[in-house]
């Protein structure tokens, strides 16, 4: 068995065996599930920095943030449900279906980037929808409801966008490919010559605000800070590491269809005006965010235009600076929210107001929340310090000197809203009425390997790594 | 220039390409729900005709078997669920629209034009049914679909609106692009299944929470 079909088998495995075992067995098969599919994935990444065929290199960089959530939520998630359980007295159906969703979400995660025929890539896309809007509904709230309501209406109604791209891209090869061909994004790549350029053109259009919809991209946003805010905190580090990643995934396959066909400056333009609206609009509302979660959801918002922006820049620096943010996003962001699950469990709110002294009454998860922070707001050696500056550098370099300094400008406004919440939640003694200290658990060990790869992204960059960034951005580049 | 003869199947999917348009429309004049119900069943019936017309007339069993697929679920399965879920709420659900008839009709004219003019801009004649009004038709019923949910401040009537939304975008799939997987299809067919599956719980429990499905009442989430 290949190890592609090794990394979905395994989660899918676990989904079924986690409704049929109980779940104090399902719940630490799931950690090492986690851990092995990671395992996996790691391996297939190196046989295709080496050169191997599948995945292809652009598979292989969204594979890996992936790779860095499953292996850390599996860990997390048996802490997660108990603390729920607890919490909120649910039981062993709640515990199983739980289990089962997040299993299945990150199966339908895992398959995603592994598929280059389009109309493939939409119908994966949409299951992660259905899968993530049940486990979002699963924390049973009024919010949680109304979240998932408007996720599955307004990220159904986006997909269904993209569907209409993935028709118009069809329907634009059928002069070369004939009227029943297979839509293969690598068939369309060789005839994208040949393709009709005002159909290519549409359809771009329409996949990105399809996908861009599920991307989080401003102003199809409104679904996220909704469904990052109110779904279980696994689901929202899922959501927001992986998931984002993944809608990046289908835009690029698009932009590179459209690069070749049309040329890089549509996309280019396209790239610009919904990275700067989403750095804007996520700039100023991280500014005056009284949820936690939700300011991280502002914050993914803000990394998606930052890597948008990246991409418009179109510099071969810059597009491999996007790719590698699109990494270490996933990295410090599940980090971040795994954190602020349990201080919010702590505290017993996602106020900020309520949550004063995190590093006094959580040790160690208050110490790598406000950590995830510093890097979520671009401090070295976080890895995003690294991949921010090769996306202005990349920027500068392409001589769109006004665009980079307002991308700048932005960076620096949201730069100020992460760190006064981070803070104002992490600074300070422990309030009073909140029980102090922390013992190590599955939940603090999930988080200290998530901060061994925010921290490794940010020391070095592996020479596999690069190579695989830069067949990567070979693919999505092209003539840009 | 020789003038072009219609098939028979092509004047069958030009006249449902119409229907399917006319019954988008109609979604402005009705605000009774199991009318807006009856109205999205006679729109897949149509929807599944046209797939079975396509299939017939390229000898693509793949296509039949998704037409009876369609008619089975769209037609029958899902509009039987929701009339049941309906009654669950209410005998006589009122959907009222934020604009008058008259000005979402005119509304919805000016959308299908755009959808129109965006098609013929499109030379897309190779070898596909009915291209420009078949691109047309979807577009202008997207772009409708969402008038529809943007008026209707209700969770019934915005399941109904994604629904027709979908019917148009698989109506295109299904005549330009007749050789996306067959899975593909199948899959639009669970998604949609599961997609309403998941609103009804939602709904039931928006119910329950707040009396009332109206979408204007979920406002605990905003900033």
């Amino acid at each position: 068995m290949t190890l592609v079909a090794v990394m979905i088998a395994i989660p899918a495995v676990l989904a079924i065996a986690s409704v049929l075992v109980p779940s104090r067995i399902a719940g630490p098969l799931t950690a090492l599930g986690g851990l092995l599919t990671a395992a996996c994935i790691i391996a297939a990444d190196a046989g295709a920095a080496a050169g191997a065929k599948t995945p292809d290199a652009l598979s292989a960089v969204f594979l890996l943030p992936v790779a860095v959530i499953y292996g850390t939520v599996g860990l997390y998630t048996q802490w997660y449900v108990d603390a729920q359980s607890a919490a909120t007295g649910e039981g062993e159906r709640y515990r199983r279906e739980f289990l089962a969703l997040t299993n299945a979400f990150a199966c339908s995660e895992i398959v995603v980037p592994l598929l280059t025929n389009m109309g493939g890539l939409w119908v994966a896309l949409e299951t992660t929808t259905i899968l993530s809007a049940l486990l979002i509904r699963l924390q049973g709230t009024a919010a949680a409801l109304e979240a998932a309501w408007k996720y599955i209406l307004i990220a159904s109604c986006g997909l269904a966008l993209g569907l209409v791209a993935v028709v118009l891209l069809y329907v634009s090869a059928i002069s070369v490919l004939g009227d029943r061909h297979v839509p293969e994004w690598s068939a369309y790549l060789a005839a994208a010559a040949h393709l009709n350029a005002d159909g290519v053109r549409l359809a771009f259009v329409f996949a990105l605000i399809g996908f861009g919809t599920k991307m989080g991209l401003a102003p199809m946003h409104a679904w996220l800070p909704d469904a990052h805010g109110a779904g279980p905190t696994p689901t929202s580090a899922m959501l927001s590491g992986a998931l984002l990643s993944d809608a990046l995934y289908a835009i690029l396959r698009f932009a590179a269809i459209a690069n070749l066909a049309l040329g890089p400056g549509m996309t280019q333009i396209l790239f610009f005006v919904v990275g700067l609206i989403s750095l804007f609009l996520a700039a100023f509302f991280l500014l005056q965010q009284r949820d936690i979660k939700r300011m991280l959801a502002y914050s993914s918002i803000e990394h998606m235009g930052i890597v948008a922006s990246g991409l418009a820049f179109g510099a071969p620096l810059a597009v491999m600076g996007a790719l590698l943010h699109a990494i270490n996003h996933a990295a410090s962001k599940s980090l971040a929210f795994l954190a602020a699950g349990r201080l919010s469990e702590r505290y017993g709110t996602r106020q900020i107001a309520g949550i004063r002294g995190g590093i006094a009454t959580l040790p160690i998860s208050g110490t790598l929340f406000a950590l995830a922070g510093l890097s979520l707001a671009g401090l070295p050696p976080f890895g995003i310090f690294r991949s921010e500056i090769m996306i202005l550098a990349g920027g500068f370099q392409s001589g769109a000197w006004i665009l980079a300094v307002v991308v700048t400008l932005l960076l620096a406004v949201a730069f100020a809203g992460v760190l006064r919440w981070v803070n104002a939640t992490s600074a300070g003694v422990a309030r009073t009425g909140v029980h102090p200290g922390e013992t190590f658990g599955v939940a603090v060990y999930a988080m200290l390997l998530a901060f061994a790869v925010v921290l490794a992204l940010g020391l070095i960059v592996p020479p596999q790594l690069t190579n695989l960034l830069e067949r990567a951005m070979a693919i999505v580049g092209q003539a840009s | 220039m020789t003038p072009h003869h219609l098939t028979i199947h092509e004047a069958i999917a030009g006249t449902v390409a119409a229907l399917l348009l006319l019954v988008q429309l109609a979604l402005f004049r009705s605000v009774v729900l199991s009318e807006l119900i009856t109205l999205y069943a006679v729109q897949s019936l149509f929807v599944a005709g046209i797939c079975l017309d396509v299939g017939i007339a390229g000898g693509a069993w793949d296509l039949i078997a998704l037409a009876i697929l369609t008619f089975a679920f769209k037609v029958v399965i899902l509009p039987i669920y929701m009339r049941g879920l309906v009654r669950g709420v209410s005998t006589r659900v009122e959907i009222p629209s934020r604009i008058n008839v008259l000005l979402s009709l005119l509304i919805a004219a000016a959308l299908t034009g755009i959808g129109w003019l965006t098609a013929a801009q499109l030379p897309l004649k190779a070898g596909a049914f009915l291209p420009t009004a078949d691109l047309a038709t979807m577009l202008s019923i997207v772009f409708v679909g969402f008038l529809v949910a943007i008026l209707r401040p209700n969770a019934f009537a915005q399941v109904i609106a994604f629904l027709t939304l979908e019917n148009g975008v698989f109506f295109g799939a299904v005549t330009l692009a007749p050789g996306l997987p067959f899975v593909v299809g199948i899959l639009v067919l669970f998604d949609v299944l599961v997609a309403v599956v998941v609103f009804a719980v939602l709904v039931r429990i928006l119910v329950a929470l707040r009396s009332s499905a109206a979408t204007t009442q979920l406002q605990e989430l905003i900033g």
